[in-house]
């Protein structure tokens, strides 16, 4: 009996559930109203526990195959490129407020599309340059000029 | 009533509304002919631009992207052989063959035209059905109304591709989301732990773009510069050949049964929460086969197919939006996004929302006759540019979309905390998908949890007695149907084990 991916991540929710439940307890109760505000939580959280704990149960139970050649044929999955945009998005966000939105917009766009699609020559640098700064452009002069929303301007540049 | 429609129709037709309808139409047809691009992508990306606009304009922008996207889908399906968005995919069944055999303009325009006709059917049953939908609304009391969503998510949860139990454990994590924050009745700060950036709780629109957008668009990326199984024939950039439109008409109106049938399955499929589009694709391609006297030249490029297919995924549009509108439950995601839109102006859904916002309400069945014709309009005028839009790369995508969720998710209260609640949930969004976690029951927990708390608290307040919740009829009988559809998700999960059981071959 062995545990699979299921399995870890229905003890993962079980025990937030079960620690959430614990300090739903713990809420003060309210005067007048016969229900405190730890009641409706308590609820989700025993439903969530129980269901977790049933997921990993089913997965220990369930047969797991033995690896089968040929599974090789699944379409690969390139999770360097995933986790490389989740670390640019990342780096975008944080640059936000430090940058502003134009200046950390133009360099988030470059810096997405080149490393999702590496340009191989000067034609393509050029294209990659011109839908980072057009993208900037335009949401910036729709969102702030026309819709009227003030983007974030940045500490360090004050742009 | 009809009084109130023409007004309607005359108010959305003036230029301020017109121009946002219009514009989300176009964007909802190429957002919709994108492969990978779903229309509750398309429809997050056009949110930010909403929150300036007039809240009939934003809401006529955004039913602009529901019809244009249902109907963009067909094009990549019917030229690449793989649904523009899941609300297309029993399009491909027969639209891609039908392309290939030489007739890739007839393949299009009969999906086109289909759509059109099946949608403004819908929309008959949205302005007739929705008032006395509401009217039954109207006499629910917090029981009922607390049963009707258990119901909502049970469906939900028991529709998981996966497994019942993780469409349950997702539902519940949607719910456990929406309780963090001030509880609604005392304003006790509950899991906050003094934390100044989770004290308000999670706003909901950055959640729901998070956990979408990035989810899709990650997984997107996870199959970016992979070696590519071996494409169909693709079709993109082909000349359509010439064709008659009066004739493609002649082909759908000689077959109203099929028509009217597609529509109502649509439209019904649409009215049941969260289940989406491409069911009622499926659904109505399955019925058309059924009923059909030569089931045998379906997947040939049989008509029948694409008809069945483009009406249901219009119709369904329109009973989305009774749903939305009579019982303030989002038919699928993406009036999800429009929930969140309604409130963002202040204005509730629900039963009231017809007789409160008259204005508003008939302008919404305005703007969704109107986005037809806006549509069929985009697609004479633009067709050839969209025969090439289905070739927009992913490296290109994904940045502006991405800066688009990122904007939307600021410009709702000009902070940063929104940004990265967007991102926190992006990354929890992606990480869910990757465990095989539906999304679907989590955003409608998300969407539902307040209101279930506040009708759960509010009918104990009223009468202690748990009981009741049983015992009146209506919320006894909606949560019967709750237990039911559990069991049959149960039933029907059992049976599929039992078959593949069956087919393993025993060494």
């Amino acid at each position: 009996m062995s545990i699979g991916r299921d399995g870890i991540a229905g003890l993962i929710l079980l025990a937030i559930s079960l620690f959430l439940l614990v300090k739903s307890f713990q809420l003060p109760s309210l005067p007048i109203v016969p229900v405190g505000p730890g009641f409706y939580p308590a609820i989700v959280l025993s439903f969530m526990a129980v269901a977790s704990a049933l997921l990993v149960l089913q997965d220990l139970v369930k047969r797991r195959p033995a690896a089968v050649a040929g599974a090789g044929d699944a379409p690969q999955r390139n999770y360097r490129l995933v986790v490389i945009a989740f670390a640019i998005v990342g780096a975008y966000v944080g640059l936000l407020p430090l940058l502003g939105f134009r200046l950390a917009t133009a360099l988030f766009v470059g810096a997405l599309q080149a490393a999702l699609d590496r340009p191989r020559s000067a034609r393509q640098w050029v294209v990659l340059a011109a839908i980072a700064l057009g993208t900037t452009v335009v949401s910036y002069f729709v969102f702030e000029r026309y819709l009227l929303v003030l983007l974030p301007r940045g500490i360090w540049t004050g742009f | 009533m009809l009084d109130l429609l023409w007004n309607g129709l005359v108010n959305v037709a003036q230029w301020k509304y017109l121009v946002p309808l219009f514009a989300g139409t176009l964007i909802g047809v190429i957002g919709g002919s994108l492969p990978g691009v779903t229309i509750t992508m398309t429809v997050i990306v056009v949110l930010p631009f909403t929150y300036g606009l007039d809240p009939l304009a934003g809401l006529a922008a955004m039913t602009g992207v529901y019809v244009g996207g249902s109907t963009g889908g067909l094009i990549t399906c019917c030229l690449l052989g793989i649904p523009g968005s899941p609300a297309s995919i029993a399009t491909t069944f027969d639209g891609f063959p039908m392309a290939r055999n030489g007739e890739p303009g007839r393949a299009i325009w009969l999906g086109v035209w289909a759509s059109v006709w099946g949608g403004l059917l819908g929309a008959l049953f949205l302005v007739f059905l929705t008032g006395p939908l509401a009217a039954i609304a109207l006499e629910f009391g917090p029981w009922e109304y607390f049963s009707l969503f258990v119901l909502a998510m049970a469906m939900v949860a028991g529709l998981s591709e996966s497994s019942l139990l993780k469409g349950l454990i997702s539902t519940a994590i949607g719910l456990l989301i929406t309780v963090v924050g001030h509880d609604p009745i005392g304003s006790v700060p509950r899991f906050t732990f003094g934390s100044q950036f989770i004290g308000d709780g999670f706003p909901f629109l950055p959640v729901l773009i998070g956990i979408f957008a990035f989810a899709q668009i990650m997984t997107d990326l996870e199959k970016l510069n992979s070696p590519r199984e071996p494409a169909a024939e693709s079709l993109v950039g082909v000349k359509l050949e010439h064709f008659s439109h009066l004739k493609v008409n002649l082909e759908i109106f000689r077959q109203p049964f099929l028509l009217g049938w597609a529509t109502i399955v649509g439209l019904i499929i649409g009215i049941l929460p969260a289940i989406g589009g491409s069911a009622s694709s499926v659904m109505a391609y399955d019925q058309a086969k059924k009923f059909s006297r030569t089931p045998e030249r379906f997947g040939t490029g049989h008509p029948e197919g694409i008809i069945a297919s483009e009406a249901s995924n219009n119709a369904n549009v329109s009973g989305s939006l009774m749903t939305i509108m009579a019982f303030g439950i989002p038919g699928d995601a993406v009036t999800a996004v429009m929930l969140g839109a309604m409130t963002i102006h202040g204005i509730q859904s629900g039963p009231l929302f017809i007789s409160q916002n008259p204005d508003i309400a008939y302008g919404i069945y305005a703007a969704y006759i109107l986005a037809h014709p806006c549509m069929l309009l985009i697609c004479f005028v633009l067709m050839p540019l969209m025969l090439r839009v289905t070739s927009v790369r992913m490296a290109v995508l994904a940045p502006v979309v991405l800066v688009l969720c990122v904007v939307g998710a600021y410009a709702l209260n000009n902070t940063m905390h929104s940004v990265y609640v967007l991102l926190m949930f992006g990354v929890v969004g992606y990480v869910l998908v990757k465990l095989g976690f539906p999304l679907a029951p989590l955003i409608l927990g998300l969407i539902l949890g307040d209101q279930i708390e506040i009708n759960l608290v509010r009918a104990i307040m009223t009468d202690a007695n748990p009981w009741l919740f049983l015992t009146r009829p209506i919320s006894g009988l909606l949560l019967l149907a709750a237990a039911g559809s559990v069991a049959l998700a149960i039933w029907q999960h059992w049976r599929h084990q039992n078959r593949l059981a069956e087919e393993e071959p025993d060494f």
